[in-house]
């Protein structure tokens, strides 16, 4: 019984996200849960990399950055369609992860937190200054609606389907692969690489495909994230993107899947709660993510489980 | 393409200045990173303190450059101080991923703070100097920018002879190197640890102090900085000092020629694809490992 009660309560879950444009025709409030779906992939796909390989990738803010261009860019300059656009940018963005991934997983893992975060840098400053094919700090407006069979899913609440339908699909594949013998060959290999090593498992290859697929995921959900606006431009790759991502998965405790995605829903509406001005909000941020780190440093679910831990201990004395 | 000598010359020597201030963010990334192992992501917001600092305290001592400079300097090594006595004293030598995730934390809120205070406006910052400079046959460069790449190799000269000569650097060099045996003939890494967090933070307000006459003063101004050190320090070699000084030097000339020559985009990202490279063929940097080694 124990056993099905995560699958089953995540279901039902995930089929009241579904209702929610049945509930209310607020577009600000379909938009926060357009916005928390899309978050909670892109956050999971870092839990991939960080919470579960142990390596900390700030190359997701670019990902996610090329991901929306790449899909922007195949529909508008290309002529293809969305569903085109998103495999691209799932494809490109693989394509680079692994580029940029082998030269630096072969050193240490300093090397690779550094060198993501440059690449996340150089991505910003080619938005921006690549005018010729970004239109530069322009962007690129009016993002046309997706179609599907002859439907199409113009305005927020119809293409809250399509996001909600995305994000289901990801998730359900992230957890697939977190729990099955990939993925706890990745924990192993985070939590002792020359024990992984030792047991004849090359560690390299696990590493670049857990970072190329979260680089994939990361852009794909860029894409649909950035049709949700209508819009994308440089400041699609705001630094603020990587802290939402960065917070959802400390705050949910990194390696935890469940935790991370009700971090991401919760975390993604908290702001709009708080509605202070954009730099105290960024200022709270900031204190969470400092305080985070010092109280409960693998997350709620990592406090959860060691209060677990205690129990059983004091039960068995 | 024929190429005219003089601005070729200007190309360098304006290289060789935008190197150096690379160099003392790197450089104080080195240290910390020598003696503690960790990187700090709120370097670069140090270096927006210092330039805030600086464009505070001209005005209180009527624009006179010098007892600004000391003032910024000072100001920062306490902010350094207090930075790691709230925070980085909590964080032991293995944990690299938690002291990017709180310094990152901290840069978040210092530059938030510092826009909600003074905007986001960008301040120009006068000097008693002005724009008045120096001028070398059709060459011409504003005094600023001497005094700025001067400041710069005395502080390098300096701290050469601090680690060479020093009990305080020979410590730092000492824990950088081996840290049991560091501690078997009774340093205190915690006493070393600080010190080198506010010897790197004085490096940083004195770039940031240099540098806000020159450029515009904003809350962003150390985010762009950073990235780029933080890619120097990898292309040097993790915690090695001349490997950071030479790498910032080589980055500044490289990207003022390209500047000069081609778009903005390939200026930009030459660091990018350096570092890459560099990565491909010497996975520990150019330079050998070095445990902090200055002669």
């Amino acid at each position: 019984m124990k056993l099905l009660a995560a699958p089953l309560a995540s279901m039902v879950a995930a089929l009241l996200l579904a209702a929610l444009p049945l509930v209310t025709s607020s577009n600000y409030v379909i938009g926060i849960g357009l916005s928390a779906l899309i978050f909670t992939v892109a956050a999971a796909a870092l839990n991939l990399i960080y919470g579960y390989t142990g390596l900390l990738s700030f190359a997701q803010l670019g990902f996610w950055g090329i991901g929306g261009y790449a899909t922007a860019l195949t529909v508008v300059t290309f002529g293809g369609n969305f569903w085109w656009g998103l495999l691209w940018a799932a494809l490109v963005n693989a394509v680079l992860a692994i580029v940029v991934g082998y030269p630096t997983l072969r050193t240490n893992r300093h090397a690779f937190v550094i060198v993501t975060l440059t690449f996340a840098l150089l991505v910003t400053l080619i938005a921006r200054d690549w005018v010729s094919l970004t239109r530069g700090p322009l962007g690129i407006p009016n993002l046309p609606a997706p179609e599907a069979f002859g439907h199409r899913f113009a305005g927020t609440a119809q293409f809250y389907w399509v996001a909600w339908a995305f994000s289901v699909a990801m998730l359900g594949f992230l957890y697939a692969l977190c729990s099955s013998r990939i993925g706890r060959t990745l924990v192993a290999i985070k939590q002792n690489e020359p024990l992984v090593r030792a047991q004849g498992i090359a560690p390299v290859p696990y590493k670049l495909a857990a970072f190329a697929i979260s680089a994939a995921i990361t852009g794909a959900a860029g894409g649909v994230y950035c049709f949700h606006l209508g819009i994308i431009d440089p400041l699609f790759l705001d630094f603020y993107y990587m802290q939402t991502f960065l917070i959802i998965v400390i705050i949910g405790g990194a390696g935890s899947f469940w935790g991370v995605v009700v971090a991401g829903v919760v975390m993604s509406a908290l702001p709009e709660l708080l509605r202070f001005s954009e730099d105290l909000r960024m200022v709270i941020y900031g204190a969470i993510l400092v305080v985070a780190m010092f109280v409960m440093p693998s997350g709620v679910a990592g406090w959860l489980r060691e209060r677990q831990l205690l129990r059983m201990r004091e039960h068995v004395r | 393409m024929t190429v005219d000598a003089t601005y070729l010359v200007q190309l360098t020597l304006n290289g060789i200045a935008l190197g150096l201030l690379y160099a003392l963010i790197a450089v104080g990334l080195s240290l910390i990173f020598g003696v503690m192992e960790i990187i700090n992501f709120a370097h670069g917001e140090l270096l927006m303190l210092g330039a805030f600092a600086m464009a505070f305290v001209l005005p209180v001592t009527g624009l006179l450059y010098w007892p600004a400079l000391a003032a910024a300097i000072l100001a920062i090594m306490l902010v350094g101080w207090a930075v790691y006595e709230v925070l980085l004293v909590r964080l032991r030598t293995d944990e690299f991923e938690r002291s990017i995730l709180i310094t990152l934390g901290l840069s978040i809120i210092l530059i938030h703070l510092m826009q909600y205070f003074f905007t986001a406006t960008p301040r120009l910052v006068d000097t008693q100097y002005g724009f008045n400079g120096v001028e070398i046959g059709s060459i011409r460069i504003t005094w600023t920018r001497v005094i700025g790449a001067g400041a710069a190799l005395a502080a390098f000269a300096g701290l050469y002879l601090v680690l060479r000569y020093t009990q305080f650097g020979r410590a730092m060099r000492a824990i950088a190197q081996n840290r049991e045996a560091a501690l078997m003939v009774g340093i205190r890494p915690r006493v070393v640890a600080r010190n080198a967090v506010v010897l790197a933070a004085g490096l940083c307000g004195l770039a940031g102090a240099a540098i806000a006459p020159i450029q515009l003063v904003t809350p962003y101004m150390g985010q762009f900085l950073i990235f780029k050190a933080f890619a120097l320090v990898i292309i040097g070699g993790l915690g090695n000092i001349p490997g950071a000084i030479a790498a910032a030097i080589g980055l500044g000339l490289i990207e003022s020629w390209i500047g000069g020559f081609f778009e903005i985009a390939w200026q930009e990202g030459a660091v990018f694809v350096i570092m890459i490279v560099v990565l491909f063929l010497r996975p520990d940097g150019l330079f050998k490992k070095g445990g902090m080694r200055v002669g």
